[in-house]
């Protein structure tokens, strides 16, 4: 990137912040770690690189558009490529501590840190009862107290 | 919190000033029951919805529609698994139970799911008229329900339910601007489809109905209904399909479409388990179960 350029990385990263994953609506695929490079060559094509949770995720196809689909609107771009990379691999590590309590607070569903899970509504411990849910990134609990029934991210 | 209600009548005092009730409370049984019976609708529907998605992978025109189906299918077989989890919690039947009583023809399940989806034109008006009949009913189901599990799982449903709708708008544009034998399929796959759609929201809600006096259900199936016919006519019409329905006619008054009489018989027979396609698919759910078995007992070998 040079001094000419029209945009920003700046801008463009706020422009991508603003994409939610498709089944989290209010949650950025930013905070949950999906965003890895972004690039800006001296044309103002830019370059998106991102990492799915898992490489069979259907929202793949989805995220790309909508991210496609903000940074068009980023005045000056010219282009825009979004690939989705096979390295590094996602990981729980990778969602910020603000996704993690919107998930638990809006969603009711936690992150798995380690094998303690805790319920989101109670803090109270839960017991795996199932190794997939929904998704090939998530599990299902089931809280020993409250005994609420809870989606797991995992890696 | 083990909360407890010393009459019926408190326990509605306490749901009609919005009051949300946990598994863990000593609710009445009536209410159990209701809430039990609402929630494995439900999941039986995710349940044979998703195996009928599930038809369609091998089938589906072209790599990106292939993976919206196994999309579509791992999220509703998904949203089966965590509602009969939550069914199951109520104690009025176990798991195993519910998958047989499903198999023996005993339990219900949407009558959309009665009949046969015979082409890619079907999928699609299923994807388009059918899910946005079903995210209809749950997003006000969820609005103002009084079973808290239940309203949360609803949540979570509700966006992905949404995120299916999109790939349902996405395949009927295409089919709209597509040959002129793609839109005759389409069209006679809204001829097949519109009515049992329309149909999924039942008859008008009874005066003395409890979902509704209980808050698991907030807003009657007639309100519900038309919602879903104000909004689906104008866009049919839009992509220059028809409606098949010989008596609908715009209300300049009132500003509304008003639809002709609904024939309900059809959907007494799915709800007898006679519906056009009702043996085959119940059959064939079960046998998958049956195939199957050996996940389940691997897994569960693997947990222990």
């Amino acid at each position: 990137m040079t001094s000419n350029n029209l945009t920003s990385i700046q801008d463009i990263h706020t422009a991508i912040n603003t994409v939610n994953d498709p089944e989290y609506p209010g949650i950025s695929i930013v905070d949950l770690g999906l965003l890895e490079n972004i690039e800006i060559n001296t044309a103002d094509e830019v370059l998106v690189e991102l990492i799915p949770t898992f490489s069979g995720c259907p929202a793949l196809g989805v995220i790309a558009q909508d991210i496609e689909e903000v940074v068009r609107g980023v005045p000056g771009v010219k282009k825009v490529d979004v690939q989705w990379l096979n390295t590094p691999v996602w990981t729980v590590d990778r969602i910020t501590a603000k996704a993690k309590e919107d998930l638990a607070e809006n969603f009711t569903v936690a992150v798995q840190i380690n094998e303690r899970v805790e319920c989101p509504r109670c803090k109270s411990m839960t017991d795996k009862k199932s190794h997939f849910g929904p998704s090939r990134c998530r599990s299902i609990h089931l809280c020993r107290n409250c005994r609420e029934v809870i989606e797991v991210l995992r890696d | 919190m083990n909360r407890s209600w010393d009459s019926l009548e408190t326990f509605e005092n306490f749901l009609d000033s919005g009051g949300i009730v946990e598994p863990v409370d000593e609710m009445p049984t009536e209410y159990r029951q209701a809430v039990f019976d609402f929630i494995e609708m439900h999941a039986n529907s995710e349940l044979m919805g998703g195996l009928t998605e599930r038809d369609w992978i091998p089938r589906a025109p072209g790599l990106r529609h292939k993976m919206s189906v196994i999309a579509k299918t791992q999220d509703e077989i998904g949203h089966a698994h965590l509602l009969y989890m939550v069914a199951a919690d109520l104690q009025i039947k176990t798991r195993q139970e519910m998958m047989r009583d499903l198999f023996a023809g005993k339990s219900k399940f949407h009558n959309v799911f009665h009949y046969r989806a015979k082409t890619w034109g079907d999928q699609v008006a299923i994807a388009f008229l059918v899910d946005a009949a079903a995210l209809v009913s749950q997003q006000a189901v969820f609005k103002n329900c009084s079973y808290g599990p239940y309203k949360r799982i609803l949540k979570r449903i509700i966006a992905e339910e949404g995120f299916h709708l999109r790939f349902g708008e996405e395949s009927v544009l295409r089919i709209a601007e597509g040959t002129e034998i793609q839109r005759s399929m389409f069209q006679s796959s809204i001829n097949d489809w519109w009515w049992p759609a329309l149909q999924l929201f039942g008859p008008d809600s009874k005066p003395n109905d409890l979902l509704l006096r209980w808050h698991i259900k907030s807003e009657r199936n007639e309100v519900l209904r038309d919602r879903w016919i104000q909004k689906f006519v104008p866009l049919l019409q839009g992509y220059g399909f028809t409606i098949p329905d010989p008596d609908l006619r715009w209300n300049k008054e009132e500003n509304r479409w008003e639809i002709g009489p609904i024939d309900w018989e059809p959907l007494k027979r799915t709800l007898a388990m006679g519906g056009p396609d009702s043996a085959r698919r119940i059959s064939e759910a079960s046998e998958s179960w049956e195939k199957s078995s050996w996940v389940r007992e691997a897994l569960e070998k693997v947990a222990t």
